[in-house]
């Protein structure tokens, strides 16, 4: 891992400090068939992340596709601690800050969300990175390249 | 956001965990969008009742809910379950997984859920009417609720419905403001395809709309008449391949009586011609099989209405579905009952044709079929069984639909 500090000022949709590897996508991400919830791998074959696990990263990603049961999958990861521990895009969908209004209100788990992410998220972050992530303040930080 | 005094009340916990927790949940998410305050609903609609969407996380929160001793504060009703209640076994459906569904069943009950297990609860219980204020989710059922009848909801998510059955109330941003609800798309359709626009051709359209629209609002220009069924297949499709959560169409709907009004006396930011070409385009786009051999026919995406019903058992009647393929026919109790009484159940039924009631096939487990290909006549299981269902899917008329279960065979129309 190399050394490596940017920052980024986004906007914090969702409190939440959290730390961890980055997995990042420029397709769009809809949770409702696209995650196992028991293990946070994810299901959907037309992804170019299928087979890739979500569990505590910092997902990346342009924006939330979704129906209106997302949360419900979204929980079940939760509730099986295998959810994303943060979540980055260039524009956050409301199925998306719904899910983690939900999970710190049933399950008391902050996931923090930022969003306005300013360019494609693979021009800017790579799989493996170590990422920081601020829901309250929109801070996002890039600690070391993978 | 301005929180009435009674609110902060509820925020402190005046009024119980559950109302809090609710309350809580809701005005941030206003505060998220920009709601100036919260605004009471005339009813609710919950999606996150079918054990496919709550899971285990579902009833850990409904467990503690009805022991906090939560009930909905408006008229509640329940999207589609996981089971058909009453055939469970004859669906083959895990024996395990229909005790969980029945767990979560039992637990909405306490809570004064009303159990229509559909996602057309407009054909039952819960009527709303123009104008009014809703805190629904299902997508189908949020777009025919603002597009046909000219309530006002945003299409909620699974949970929040809930908190918003609970509390009674939405935060009042996106559709509940007159000036969000103006169209933003113009799809003007060709003369010639206009004068000829066939029965299936809505669900095409919807799908072809959605693509292109996202959640944009569509208007659609030079349609002279819809069915009810015809506008609720349309919007499915929609809200499905895109996220449309209220169309126009202009002569049809209640908030498009002229061009003018559906754009609330603006410019269209975009003008799409759509000619038989593009209705040929998407139509084949929305199969994903090649035409033969197809073991079960899905009817009734959204739930099938009675005049759906009537339309089944007539093109049915006398005749007798090819053994190897399953015709099944979703709708809800309700509808069902009141087929029964008219005898079109018997004609459908002595068809070798099966209703499931209160789910369907995007809802319930169906594994123990080893189903390879579907054939459907809507846009919204064109857009999810291949997924859901895990089936190749070819979408055609109703008329095709019910010819295949007769021939076990399908055509790509």
């Amino acid at each position: 891992m190399s050394s490596s500090h940017e920052t980024y000022q986004c906007k914090g949709c969702t409190p939440g400090d959290f730390e961890g590897e980055a997995v990042v996508s420029n397709q769009p991400f809809g949770f409702w068939q696209g995650i196992d919830p028991g293990t946070g791998g994810v299901i959907d074959k037309r992804h170019e992340l299928c087979g890739a696990t979500l569990k505590d990263k910092v997902f990346v990603f342009p924006y939330g596709r979704g129906s209106t049961g997302t949360p419900g999958i979204f929980l079940e990861a939760v509730r099986n601690k295998c959810a994303p521990g943060a979540i980055v895009n260039v524009t956050s969908e409301p199925m998306i800050v719904m899910c983690a209004l939900l999970a710190e209100a049933f399950f008391n788990v902050r996931i923090p969300i930022v969003d306005g992410l300013g360019g494609n998220p693979r021009d800017l972050f790579r799989t493996g990175d170590r990422v920081r992530v601020n829901g309250t303040t929109g801070a996002l930080e890039l600690l070391a390249r993978g | 956001m301005h929180l009435t005094d009674e609110e902060k009340r509820i925020l402190d916990g005046a009024f119980g965990e559950p109302q809090r927790i609710a309350l809580n949940v809701l005005s941030k998410l206003g505060e998220a969008y920009g709601a100036d305050r919260m605004i009471e609903i005339a009813s609710a609609h919950i999606v996150a009742c079918s054990y496919q969407i709550a899971g285990e996380a579902g009833i850990e929160i409904y467990s503690k809910l009805v022991e906090q001793g939560a009930r909905v504060k408006v008229r509640t009703t329940s999207d589609p379950g996981s089971i058909d209640f009453a055939r469970w076994r004859a669906f083959r459906t895990p024996t395990e997984y229909a005790e969980r569904q029945i767990k979560i069943a039992e637990l909405l009950g306490k809570l004064g859920v009303i159990p229509t297990w559909t996602c057309t609860p407009y054909t039952t219980f819960n009527v709303p009417k123009f104008g009014e204020h809703l805190g629904w989710s299902e997508s189908s059922a949020v777009v025919f609720a603002n597009s046909v009848i000219g309530a006002r909801t945003n299409r909620l998510a699974a949970y929040i419905d809930v908190c918003a059955a609970l509390v009674g109330k939405v935060p009042r941003f996106g559709l509940h403001l007159p000036e969000r609800r103006r169209g933003e798309v113009l799809f003007e359709l060709a003369p010639d395809l206009a004068d000829d626009f066939e029965d299936h051709f809505f669900p095409v359209l919807g799908y072809l709309v959605g693509q292109t629209v996202g959640d944009r609002i569509p208007v659609i220009s030079g349609i002279g008449r819809a069915t009810f069924d015809q506008l609720k297949a349309f919007g499915a499709a929609s809200a499905a391949s895109g996220s449309v959560a209220l169309y126009h169409i202009v002569g049809i709907t209640p908030e498009a009586r002229t061009l003018e009004e559906a754009f609330g006396g603006r410019a269209p930011a975009e003008h799409i011609a759509v000619g038989r070409a593009e209705i040929d385009r998407t139509l084949e786009q929305m199969s994903t099989g090649k035409a033969d051999a197809v073991d079960v026919i899905g009817l009734g995406c959204p739930h099938a209405s009675i005049d759906q019903l009537r339309r089944y058992a007539a093109l049915l009647e006398g005749k007798r579905v090819h053994s190897g393929t399953e015709l099944w026919i979703c709708a809800n109790t309700v509808v069902e009952e009141m087929a029964r009484k008219m005898g079109y159940v018997d004609t459908i039924e002595a068809a070798g044709a099966k209703l499931l009631v209160g789910t369907c096939h995007n809802d319930c487990p169906l594994g123990a079929w080893n189903f390879r290909r579907l054939a459907t006549d809507s846009g919204k299981f064109a857009y999810y069984t291949p997924t859901t269902v895990g089936t190749e899917c070819i979408f055609t008329s109703t008329e095709a639909c019910i010819e295949a279960a007769l021939t076990g065979r399908v055509a790509r129309p």
